[in-house]
Order: C-alpha cells, then sequence, then structure tokens
C-alpha cells in the first residue's frame, strides 16, 4: 500500500487537512523509538486505491530544534524506514507563504513526488492575498492547489491529485545547487553509503551522529570525511538556508499580491491578552472558569449515569439466580465499569476546554507571558503547555515536553507534571471532598467543594512549581537553552478537529485506563470475596455468634458477616500488612487495600471501594460516597472516612505518583529507569509526610 | 548604524542586518527571520520577560539573550 506523508510547518493547519482527509479512520502510534505522536488514516483516492496516509509532525526545516522536527528527518533521510513516502503533501498556509517554502523545497531536493496545498485560502481571501497558482506550479514544477481545513473546500481536488502524482511519481531536479565543499563531502559520503540522492547525502553528512539509522561504524566513517573535508555544519546550514530564500522569495513576491497591511484582529486582541499587568490575570481567570466549568457541567450527566448503572445492578440482581456469577457480574465488573463510565464528562469536558484553548492559539500566548517565570524555576515556558495539559493527563502532559530543546528544561517539566492534578485524580476527589467541605454555596455564586477542588489543583501546582525550583538547583546543565516562537494568529476554532481530539483522547481514557480498572476490579473482586478457608470459615462463625449475643436481626447479620469475612478475606490480610505504615496517616486497612491497586491508575480507588464496600454491605444503592459515609469502624463505631482521614487521603492523591502509565512514558521519554524511579520516590515521600501533616492538623 | 533588538523601545523597528551567533542564526533562518528581514518590537513580556516581535508580517516571540544577537537597523520617523 502507498505511504503519503502529509508535511509542512507548526501552524500550517496540517491537522485540519489531515482530518478532513480521514474522518475518524485515523490510528495513534508512535514513531518507532521514540513517543512523538504518529498519527495516520487510511484512504480511499477516487481511483478506488487506498492508500496510508501519515500526518508528519510540523517542521520548519530539516534541521532540526526540536525532537519533533527530528522525527521528519529521521524518516525522511532514511528510505529503508517504514513510514518513508511514496508522496508528500506539503500543506501551506497561504497567509504567510514565504516562510513555509524553506523546508518545501528541502523536501524537493530529496526527490520525493511532491503536491503543495495551499492551506487557509478563505482566510487569505478576507485578508486580500491572492495566489498565482500558475505562477508557483511553473516554478516549482509541482501542482498547487487551494484546500480549506476548515470549510472542507479543495480536499476532492487534492484526492485527484495524490492518484496522478502516485502514478506518474514525477520528481524534480534539486533547486539547491551545493556549493564546492558540500559536494566534496556529499560525493564521498554517497559513495560511503551508497545514498543515490544527493541532498539526501548532503543531510547524512550535517546530522550523521544523530540519525538512529546509521551504524556506529558508519557514524565514525562520515564524521572522518567531514573532518577531513573541514565541513562547518554550522555554517553551511546559514548559507544553504539564505540561498533557498534567495530562491524563492522574488517568485513568490510575483506570485503573491497582498493588499497594504493592516492592524489584524489577532494584533488588537493580543494588546490586550499579552498586555504586560492584564496577561496574567487574564490567565488565571481563564483557568478559573475552565475548572468551575468542568465541575459545574459535569454534575448532570454523571448523576444520570450514576443512577442508570444503580438500576442495571438490581434489575440484574432480580433477574439473575443468586450465586457467585452474577455476585461478580454485579458486584465485580458492572461496579468497575461504572467507576469508569461515571467520570467521562469531567474528562471530556476538560480536554474540550483544553483543546480549545490550543485551536484558538491562547495557549501559545500562555508561553510568551509565562516563560520569564518559568525560567526561576528552571522550566521553559513551553511547560506552561505540558503543566496545564497535565491537569487533563500527565501522559500526552509529558509527551508534549518534546518541543522543549533543553535537556534540563525537559527533565524537569516531565519530572513535575504528574505534580499536577489530572483526571484521574477527579474521581477521587470527587468522592472524598464531600467528607470534608459540604456541598453549599459560597460569597453567593461558587460552589464551596468546586473551590476546594481549586485548593487541591493550587496545592499540586506548588508542588510543581517547588520541586522544579530543587531540582533545577540539583541538575547541572551547559546546554543553551532558548525560546523562538512563533505565534499563530487567533482562529475561530475548527470544531471538526476539536470534536477528534476529545474523541480520541477520551475514548483513549476509557479504553487503557478502562481495561485497567475493569481487570483490576474484578481481581478484587475475587480477592475480597475469598480467602484462605480456615480462616473464612471461622470469621463466618464469629460473626454468627456474636450477632447472636447482640441479638442482630437478619441483615445486620449478614452485615456482620461480610464485613468479618472481608477482614479475613485475601484482601484484607493484603491491607493489613501494610496497616503499621499507613496508620500514621490515619488510614485503615481498607484504604491500605485501595492505595495498592490504585498504584495501576488512581481512579481505581473508586472502583476498589466500590466492590469492598458493595460487599461488605447488601444494600448496593446510592454512590460510592454514600457507602463511604455509612463506614464505620467496627472497634469503636466511628466514621471511617471523617473529615481528618479523608483530607490525609486527598492530600495523598494530590502529590503520590499512582499511576504505571505514567511511568512507563517518563522512563521511555529519559531512556532510563533512573528518572521514573527519582520521580516515584520523591513524589512519594512529599505525599507520605504532606498526608501526615495534613491528618494531624485536623485529628 | 546597527543595533541590537535589545536596544529598540517598544514601537520601534529596522531591518535586520545580521547576528551575532551561528547558532542562534540557525534556528532563527529556519523560521524564516533572515537578514533583510523587516523587524518591529510589539511589545516586552510582563516581569521584563521575552519580545514579542512582528517579523514580515509574522509574530515571533524571543527571550532576551536570543534579541540581543539580532542587528537591526533604526527606522527613521
Amino acid at each position: 500500500m502507498n505511504t503519503v506523508a502529509l508535511a509542512g510547518n507548526p501552524n500550517s493547519g496540517k491537522s485540519s487537512i489531515f482530518n478532513q482527509l480521514t474522518g475518524l479512520r485515523q490510528k495513534v502510534a508512535n514513531f518507532p523509538g521514540v513517543t512523538v505522536e504518529k498519527k495516520s488514516g487510511k484512504l480511499q483516492l477516487p481511483d478506488g486505491e487506498e492508500i496510508v496516509l501519515v500526518d508528519f509532525p510540523g517542521a520548519y526545516s530539516l534541521y532540526p530544534n526540536s525532537e519533533d522536527e527530528r522525527v521528519v528527518l529521521n524518516v525522511l533521510a532514511n528510505p529503508a524506514s517504514e513510514n518513508f513516502p511514496d508522496a508528500v503533501v506539503y500543506v501551506a498556509d497561504l497567509t504567510n507563504l514565504d516562510k513555509h517554502f524553506l523546508l518545501l523545497t528541502q523536501i524537493n531536493d530529496l526527490g520525493l513526488p511532491c503536491i503543495l496545498a495551499l492551506n487557509m485560502a478563505d482566510t487569505a481571501v478576507e485578508q486580500g492575498i491572492v495566489a498565482d497558482k500558475q505562477q508557483l506550479s511553473e516554478f516549482l514544477q509541482m501542482p498547487v492547489l487551494s484546500v480549506s481545513g476548515r470549510t472542507g473546500e479543495g480536499i476532492g481536488k487534492l484526492k485527484e491529485a495524490i492518484s496522478a502524482i502516485l502514478q506518474s511519481r514525477k520528481t524534480n531536479a534539486p533547486l539547491y545547487p551545493p556549493g564546492p565543499m558540500e559536494v566534496n563531502t556529499l560525493t564521498q559520503v554517497q559513495q560511503l553509503l551508497g545514498i543515490e540522492n544527493a541532498y539526501r547525502a548532503l543531510l547524512v553528512a550535517h546530522h550523521a551522529q544523530k540519525l538512529p539509522h546509521l551504524k556506529e561504524r558508519e557514524k565514525a566513517d562520515v564524521n572522518h570525511i567531514c573532518e577531513v573535508e573541514g565541513f562547518n555544519g554550522l555554517r553551511l546550514q546559514i548559507v544553504e538556508t539564505m540561498h533557498r530564500f534567495e530562491l524563492f522569495t522574488p517568485i513568490l513576491q510575483k506570485a503573491i499580491s497582498k493588499k497594504a497591511e493592516k492592524i489584524s484582529f489577532s494584533d488588537r486582541l493580543d494588546n490586550v491578552l499579552t498586555q504586560p499587568i492584564l496577561a496574567p490575570i487574564i490567565f488565571f481567570g481563564v483557568m478559573f472558569v475552565v475548572f468551575q466549568a468542568m465541575f459545574a457541567w459535569a454534575a448532570y450527566p454523571m448523576d444520570w449515569i450514576e443512577s442508570s448503572f444503580g438500576w442495571l445492578s438490581e434489575v440484574l440482581k432480580e433477574k439473575l439466580p443468586s450465586g457467585w456469577l452474577t455476585d461478580l457480574l454485579t458486584e465485580g465488573i458492572l461496579s468497575g465499569l461504572g467507576g469508569i463510565v461515571v467520570f467521562v464528562p469531567q474528562i471530556a469536558i476538560l480536554f474540550f476546554l483544553v483543546t480549545l484553548l490550543e485551536e484558538v492559539g491562547y495557549m501559545s500566548r500562555a508561553v510568551f507571558i509565562f516563560d520569564r517565570v518559568m525560567q526561576q524555576f528552571g522550566l521553559n515556558g513551553r511547560s506552561v503547555v505540558a503543566l496545564v495539559s497535565g491537569g487533563a493527563c500527565a501522559i500526552p502532559a509529558i509527551m508534549s515536553t518534546r518541543t522543549i530543546g533543553n535537556w534540563k528544561e525537559r527533565l524537569i517539566t516531565i519530572l513535575v507534571t504528574p505534580l499536577i492534578s489530572c483526571s484521574a485524580r477527579i474521581p477521587v476527589y470527587t468522592v472524598l471532598i464531600g467528607f470534608v467541605v459540604p456541598s453549599k454555596r459560597v460569597l453567593g455564586v461558587f460552589n464551596a467543594q468546586g473551590l476546594a477542588f481549586m485548593g487541591l489543583y493550587l496545592m499540586g501546582i506548588v508542588a510543581a512549581l517547588g520541586s522544579a525550583w530543587v531540582l533545577k538547583k540539583i541538575l547541572k546543565s551547559t546546554e543553551p537553552s532558548w525560546l523562538m516562537m512563533q505565534l499563530p494568529p487567533y482562529r475561530l476554532p475548527v470544531w471538526r478537529n476539536v470534536g477528534i481530539t476529545i474523541w480520541e483522547k477520551t475514548s483513549a481514557f476509557v479504553l487503557s485506563a478502562g481495561k485497567v480498572i475493569l481487570v483490576a476490579s474484578v481481581i478484587l473482586w475475587g480477592l475480597a470475596s475469598f480467602g484462605p478457608s480456615a480462616k473464612m470459615e471461622a470469621a463466618e462463625a464469629k460473626a454468627t455468634l456474636v450477632a447472636q449475643q447482640k441479638n442482630l436481626d437478619e441483615t445486620a447479620t449478614s452485615n456482620l458477616v461480610a464485613s468479618y469475612k472481608i477482614e479475613a478475606s485475601f484482601a484484607g490480610h493484603l491491607g493489613k500488612f501494610i496497616e503499621p505504615v499507613i496508620k500514621p496517616l490515619g488510614f485503615d486497612w481498607k484504604i491500605g487495600i485501595a492505595l495498592i491497586t490504585s498504584f495501576a491508575a488512581r481512579e481505581v480507588f473508586v472502583a476498589t471501594m466500590a466492590t469492598i464496600y458493595s460487599i461488605g454491605n447488601s444494600d448496593d444503592e446510592g454512590t460510592v460516597h454514600n457507602r463511604l459515609a455509612q463506614a464505620r469502624n467496627p472497634a469503636t463505631g466511628e466514621k471511617v472516612y471523617n473529615a481528618a482521614t479523608s483530607a490525609s487521603l486527598l492530600v495523598f492523591y494530590v502529590f503520590a505518583l499512582q499511576c504505571m502509565s505514567t511511568l512507563a512514558v517518563v522512563r521511555r521519554e529519559t531512556n532510563s529507569w533512573k528518572w521514573p524511579l527519582v520521580q516515584f520516590l520523591f513524589m512519594g515521600l512529599l505525599a507520605y509526610f504532606g498526608s501526615w501533616i495534613a491528618f494531624h492538623l485536623l485529628v | 548604524m546597527a543595533n541590537s533588538v535589545r536596544q529598540l523601545k517598544v514601537g520601534s523597528g529596522g531591518r535586520i542586518t545580521r547576528f551575532t551567533d551561528d547558532h542562534i542564526a540557525g534556528k532563527l533562518m529556519t523560521m524564516g527571520v533572515l537578514p533583510g528581514s523587516r523587524l518591529q518590537v510589539v511589545r516586552i513580556a510582563p516581569f521584563n520577560g521575552g519580545y514579542y516581535l512582528k517579523v514580515d508580517g509574522m509574530t515571533i516571540v524571543l527571550r532576551n539573550e536570543e534579541a540581543s544577537n539580532i542587528m537591526t537597523t533604526l527606522d527613521t520617523e
């Protein structure tokens, strides 16, 4: 099957075109060896051929300044790569075309069949920009089309052009003529490695040391050639870049006609949104609205989902014969599923709002506004994006740090991002917050629990910045740090893009986290239902005896039996085993079980609690919160979830790195077990001492 | 007379003449910030942070250290 690459600068609107071409038939994976996200999708062309379309990360040139850009180089410099394209659709922003031609002419020189798709034709018309496609096509010797990622205009023609170019395989002569020194070097590299294309050999000469497909021996040989020839990569890169701009700038000036520039809407908006004093105030205002909205809007669908699951569980219990299979279904599987589905509204809303902020272009302003402050903490302005996305999920957030060029800043961002409260903590917070703060209005408009939520998020942010500051002092680096970024004009969001992102992220959460939660809740049900048989029988006998002595009725007896049995079960043993360690935090062995299981993923806490308490309590109606509210210490009769224990538990979940997936991603991003281990330990210690303090303040 | 961008006041501008550091030049040039480009200082970030520039109609943000490596002419108005 033919592979077609979608390439272009960041901000070229490439992903809109990708979404237009593939719709929901997309697959998200990683480029080999790195965690740079690779989106690909199957596409049927008008002539019936099916192709694979790969969305390459946005890049300015084949001289990479970040991990994202490096992927483009790594693939295009290696024809043996599985992602190496048969043809390239190059997406360029018509409103700023001259800046998009550098990478285009470089890809052209690699001898790849190319199509130029001019995006944002609609915006360009509004701005009075007209392109002479004929002239551009004559200069580039490739098809030039107008498309709109927003409206889908020209997509049909683009598909036809892809068909045509896969037939003709038309490639062009290189536009950039290498100088004498480059020719000497690249000819030797061509012979050494058997590279046919001259420009590819030149790129290999420039980047050999960092190209993953070359063997160590080959790298050394290329290095030797460069040394002998006195190949000064940096200077030659500047010469090449200058030369390319000189080639196409005059053509573009002729082919593009612009009306006189006027102050654009974006400029006027930026006068307010990036104004030195207003900017931070507006940013925090926006964040406040985001989190309030998430809490408020999600309440209705959550209620609905909760009552639906409760109803379903009741119906199943009535209709099915009683026995362990029914128990497994209603108390293991169904309560686990409910625990996942109920949090989908909040997660979807948060992803919706974060994606919206990125789509309209506000996120890159935040990078600019906070760069200086972030530097004080050893971070980079771009860390803001990771920290804010960390509010949704640490995994994509950590992956987004690859745009940070400086390793130390990137590492610190990776290490502290999981301290930002992610959506997986929402379930835990929701269940527990009611034990600490009552649901009432404060100052007329604010929900007290919403404010407490905000407080927990703030606690995470302060911990993240504090840890970053400490790490900045500890870690040493001599690598230059920089921030150079293009701010895209503000745009109305393309709803299709927002929709697709929410769908992808939320379904990824439900499927990947959901699998873990479901498995965990079934295992837990097993652990809590079974135990060493002698002990289980003894527990039952003892409970029955106690019940008789106290003269309890039938329901109370079965509750007592259940509670004795869970204590004797495997889960009870496990929880008791760690109880001495967590007792100073105000946790009992039931919470201990949840701490262990929720190491898989935090949201498992809720499923665990649902399982433990629905087994210990035959009354299965109501939410997990209600079940926990009824929980009493069998020895003292006091409520287990008093304010102190709940606050302590909340603090624990704010700080602890209870997420296997995060550890796995950090290992992949930092390429060693050292950093995830360091991260796990320092967050664990923070959690332990934070909880201890919280417990002793309130008890 | 060439000035570095650091010496330009908010609102003023000129044409880029050269860069004083090859590493920074290489990075800026891939984004289309070239000798000969028109540059204007639009704003300086809060807390004396980075620069908000217009370069050939494109909005670019930079840190102070990078801005100090860009030499420009000064428009006389």
